[in-house]
């Protein structure tokens, strides 16, 4: 935190005549207005939730009744929600295992010196741009059995059998997985992008002429200073993932059968296809704390500061 | 300064190397578009028998469908018009949620980045909890309240869910981006006899121009490009929003007879104004630098 330091003038400043707002009271006075107005938007509809989620709704009758944690204790003795939480965690351990390493990957390509390294960077970065639902079009088309790319590949390999096993529901949490992983893979790059830079060049000529080969150059200098960085893009991803809906809704709608029904895809069809909104505000209030619990560790990593040692470190 | 590098200890092979990095990168971003943007030229029959021959040569035909311009069209008229009324729908959404969010804002962001204040920590830490929220969490209670006050269908409501989304993003993100600017050069303006008022609209906003212009196309992708809320509360409406149209021609859907090459250039279109901002302020959106706006600036 740095930002102390940012207006040490302030006494100066506030020595300008009594007339206009101090820089505390003018602070105070936007940070009340935008808190007012979020939690107006945000708070407010995520209480009404909460007491959704205490009440038992009757969408004919029209009625509430209110039942405790009834409904948790419902919820969390589901079949079909054990059942989507754990594909939710294989989803999610996919995609930060995967976006982790496509980030990474495409960051150390994107920071080399080369012509036109601005097309290439805008280039690497259009997947992110384009929408969850276009990428769901685009991998439907990439993976359609008949006409898909996979299967236009492997079937002169005379392995039209493998394509057909990869296609099958078996497989379908593996692909919407890397399709996530290509949509979201561009901003974790950006993230390392941004904390590759900050690498003094001096190191690594100081390494060459050591003697350092490009291996362990990686090894002793660029790891070491991507740590905290890396630490912060699981956390994104993580986020990210657990908050998945558009993209798999738009590709499998949780298909075939429930292969891959992740937890947002099963409050969804819990309060708009079965019309349990009790049940699904309950369901959904556990995926908040769980979000909460990844803020929560998001903000402690951001809040610590980065260790002095950590860029000198093995 | 690499080069030179490069000859003095023999890594001749390193341009080889990026060279192979930049095509699998391009490839990795480009192939899975490039093979969509085909099957969206050509007819529904060739794509059936495999994009990857095409055996039926190229047409303009499944674009002009979508934008109305087309008489060989007569099942998916409807749909087709849903795709043009989603591309109004979807601006006239999107821009006014990305302003009002980005001006919201920018000023939360200048004076989370700029000042010190009581309960500071803690604010930062509910900003950082609005913006990691599951969206299907805040659908639910806004799905109840618009279907009661009769907002659900209309875009007014969309806008008001979607500035939940964006102000927080933005917020954090413009934080860090005012951080990194020099204080010095506002602290010098002020010494001169601006009023804060004047020294934001003369030194501040045009120093910050290119990290608002950034934040500003990043809120317009939320909106843009989301799906979850606008199926919701607008689908089938006459508010619908693009996404959800796109997804009306999607073969997925149960009971309806998918075009997959109207499908593909529909989508295709509707990809374009993100991947053309994309491009043109790819170097903006890259220095803002979303992550880690708090430490950013401290080695």
């Amino acid at each position: 935190m740095n930002t102390a330091s940012l207006t040490p003038a302030r006494p100066a400043l506030a020595r300008r005549g009594g007339k206009e707002m101090s820089d505390l009271g003018f602070a105070m006075t936007v940070i009340v207005a935008v808190y007012a107005l979020n939690t107006l938007i945000i708070g407010v509809p995520l209480g009404y939730s909460f007491w959704l989620s205490l009440h038992d709704t009757n969408a004919i009758l029209r009625t509430e009744e209110f039942v405790g944690t009834d409904l948790y204790g419902e919820v969390l003795a589901d079949p079909a929600v054990i059942d989507a939480i754990w594909r939710s965690l294989g989803f999610v351990a996919m995609c930060v295992a995967g976006s982790f390493a496509a980030a990474l990957g495409i960051s150390l390509v994107l920071n080399e010196e080369m012509p036109l390294r601005g097309l290439v960077r805008g280039l690497a970065l259009l997947p992110w741009a384009m929408s969850q639902v276009v990428t769901a079009t685009v991998f439907s088309f990439l993976l359609n059995p008949s006409f898909g790319a996979l299967t236009g590949l492997l079937a002169p390999l005379g392995l039209a059998n493998a394509a057909t096993v990869w296609l099958s529901s078996d497989w379908a949490l593996f692909w919407v997985a890397l399709a996530f992983v290509w949509h979201v893979a561009p901003l974790g790059s950006f993230f390392y992008l941004a904390a590759l830079q900050t690498i003094p060049r001096d190191l690594y000529r100081a390494a060459r002429v050591d003697g350092a080969g490009p291996v362990s150059r990686f090894r002793h200098i660029t790891l070491p200073h991507l740590k905290h960085t890396t630490l912060i893009v699981l956390v994104v991803m993580t986020v990210e993932a657990v908050r998945q809906f558009d993209l798999l809704f738009s590709l499998t709608r949780g298909g075939p059968g429930t292969s891959t029904q992740i937890l947002p895809l099963l409050i969804f069809r819990y309060n708009f296809e079965f019309s349990k909104y009790g049940l699904a505000s309950a369901a959904a209030f556990l995926l908040t704390v769980l979000s909460l619990l990844l803020a929560t560790a998001y903000f402690m990593l951001i809040r610590k500061k980065r260790p002095q040692g950590d860029s000198h470190a093995k | 300064m690499r080069n030179d590098a490069a000859q003095v200890t023999g890594e001749g092979w390193r341009p080889w190397l990026v060279g192979a990095g930049v095509a699998l990168v391009a490839f990795w971003s480009l192939f899975p578009i490039y093979w969509t943007l085909k099957a969206s030229f050509m007819d529904e029959s060739a794509i059936i028998m495999g994009v990857a021959h095409n055996a039926g040569g190229y047409t303009f035909d499944n674009y002009l469908r979508v934008l109305g311009l087309s008489s060989s069209d007569s099942i998916f008229g409807g749909q087709t018009k849903a795709i043009m009324t989603g591309f109004v729908n979807s601006a006239l959404v999107a821009l006014p949620a990305a302003a009002a969010g980005t001006a919201i804002a920018t000023l939360a962001g200048y004076v989370l980045g700029r000042f010190e204040f009581p309960f500071k920590g803690p604010l930062l830490y509910v900003l950082l909890a609005s913006r990691t929220l599951p969206p299907i969490a805040l659908l639910i209670p806004y799905y109840v309240f618009f279907a009661a006050i009769g907002l659900a269908g209309s875009l007014f409501g969309l806008w008001i869910v979607y500035l939940t989304a964006v102000i927080p993003l933005l917020s954090w993100v413009l934080m860090g981006y005012f951080a990194s600017l020099p204080v010095e050069i506002e602290r010098a303006a002020r010494m001169d006899g601006c009023t804060r008022w004047q020294m934001l609209r003369h030194v501040t906003l045009p120093m910050a121009l290119p990290g608002i212009a950034a934040a500003f196309i990043i809120a317009f992708l939320v909106g843009w490009n989301d799906l979850l809320f606008a199926i919701v509360l607008t689908g089938g409406t006459s508010a619908q929003t693009l996404s959800a149209s796109l997804l009306g021609l999607s073969p997925l859907m149960p009971g309806f007879r998918a075009d997959l090459g109207l499908f593909a250039a529909a989508s295709m279109l509707a990809a374009l104004p993100p991947l053309a901002l994309a491009m043109l302020f790819q170097r903006f959106i890259t220095n803002l630098n979303i992550v880690d706006p708090v430490t950013s600036n401290t080695d």
